[in-house]
């Protein structure tokens, strides 16, 4: 009787993961549907590839163990903004880390040249510290439209905002970036 | 708009250009130009900014973002990038997952070019093709013949006309050559 009871346990277990197996599957497809347009969304905001790779697989487990293993409804949305999340708390991470570093070795970097104004790397880092900073509705349309190149619309729809919305938090974050940007020279002054 | 509230200083009280619904207007415009990356070529922004310290300080900080931006886009990973993080993904994943057809053939996936891009090359060819066959259902649709019959009309009726000025003999010459 009781042998029997196991054996039923068994292939009813094996019988679950063999569900939970095929209805996980969409994790590959999706991977391969989103895969590249993430994968430069992700290069544009951290620039390193080893990181790129981090936060791909970060993205991607919390896709697998979201709730209960389901598929959410919207997944494109899902790990576009995962992503974008991930990579921006990493962004994050790594300004406070260089910051600390800077501080303890009484490093002070001198960005007042004009060939600092001109080097697109100290540009393109200075942008991505500002983007740290945005505000999280601003920061999520920079980063689908900017990074990862999504139209308004796309955008509108993966944020549950309208295109027009969409454009104005674009624009003001533009605005944002723009004062921030020209701060540090003004400050430099 | 707070942001910009922020900024306003002596400097833009005493802008000799100083006109406050003009700044206001034209801030608009250079984040919208900036957005849809458009020159700002109208007379009266070119006359404002040359004359506006603020405006032509917040142009600079535009163009900053927007050159900031395109350097972004531009630098470029290396091409086998997507193939490392899938691979690193699909390590991570369930065993049933890992053994899956379609996880090997991720882990060899290289970035393809969008249909769009693909498409791209062929678009000169595309608008020939296109161009041809709107000769072909212009000439089928009849609007060539018709063009034809409305020549052959206009010449009867200039021949009439020089038949009447000149006489039958000579206009019947003139139309014959």
């Amino acid at each position: 009787m009781f042998g029997k009871t196991a054996s039923y346990e068994l292939t009813w277990n094996f019988a679950v993961s063999e569900t939970v197996d095929q209805s996980q599957r969409w994790i590959l497809s999706a991977m391969q549907r989103h895969g590249q347009e993430l994968i430069t969304m992700l290069w544009r905001i951290l620039g390193n590839e080893q990181d790129v790779c981090d936060a791909y697989q970060s993205t991607f487990l919390q896709l697998a163990h979201y709730q209960d293993r389901k598929k959410p409804e919207y997944a494109k949305a899902y790990i576009f903004r995962t992503a974008s999340n991930v990579a921006i708390s990493m962004l994050r991470h790594r300004i406070a880390e260089r910051k600390r570093l800077f501080s303890t070795q009484g490093v002070k970097r001198d960005l007042s040249s004009p060939e600092k104004e001109l080097d697109y790397k100290y540009l393109v880092e200075t942008l991505r510290c500002c983007m740290a900073q945005l505000p999280e509705h601003l920061r999520n349309v920079v980063a689908l439209r900017d990074m990862a190149e999504l139209s308004y619309a796309q955008i509108g729809r993966m944020l549950g905002i309208s295109p027009a919305t969409a454009r104005v938090y674009r624009c003001k974050a533009v605005q944002l970036l723009a004062v921030w940007m020209g701060k540090g020279k003004e400050e430099k002054q | 708009m707070r942001i910009i509230s922020k900024n306003k200083g002596p400097q833009g009280r005493n802008n000799p250009n100083g006109d406050p619904n003009k700044c206001r207007r034209i801030r608009t415009w250079l984040y919208r130009a900036v957005n849809s990356r458009l020159g700002i070529d109208a007379n009266w922004v070119q006359n404002h900014i040359a004359g506006c310290p603020r405006c032509r300080r917040r142009l600079a900080a535009a163009g900053k973002v927007n050159l900031a931006l395109s350097a972004l886009k531009a630098q470029p990973h290396r091409i086998d990038l997507l193939m490392r993080a899938n691979s690193q993904t699909i390590g991570v994943l369930k065993h049933s997952l890992r053994q899956a057809p379609k996880a090997a053939k991720l882990k060899a996936m290289l970035p393809q070019p969008t249909l769009l891009e693909r498409w791209r090359k062929y678009a000169h060819s595309v608008a020939n093709l296109a161009a041809c066959i709107t000769i072909v259902l212009l000439m089928k649709v009849g609007v060539f013949s018709s063009m034809g019959k409305f020549q052959t009309e206009g010449q009867k009726v200039v021949k009439q006309y020089y038949a009447s000025q000149v006489g039958q003999d000579l206009a019947n010459e003139v139309f014959t050559t």
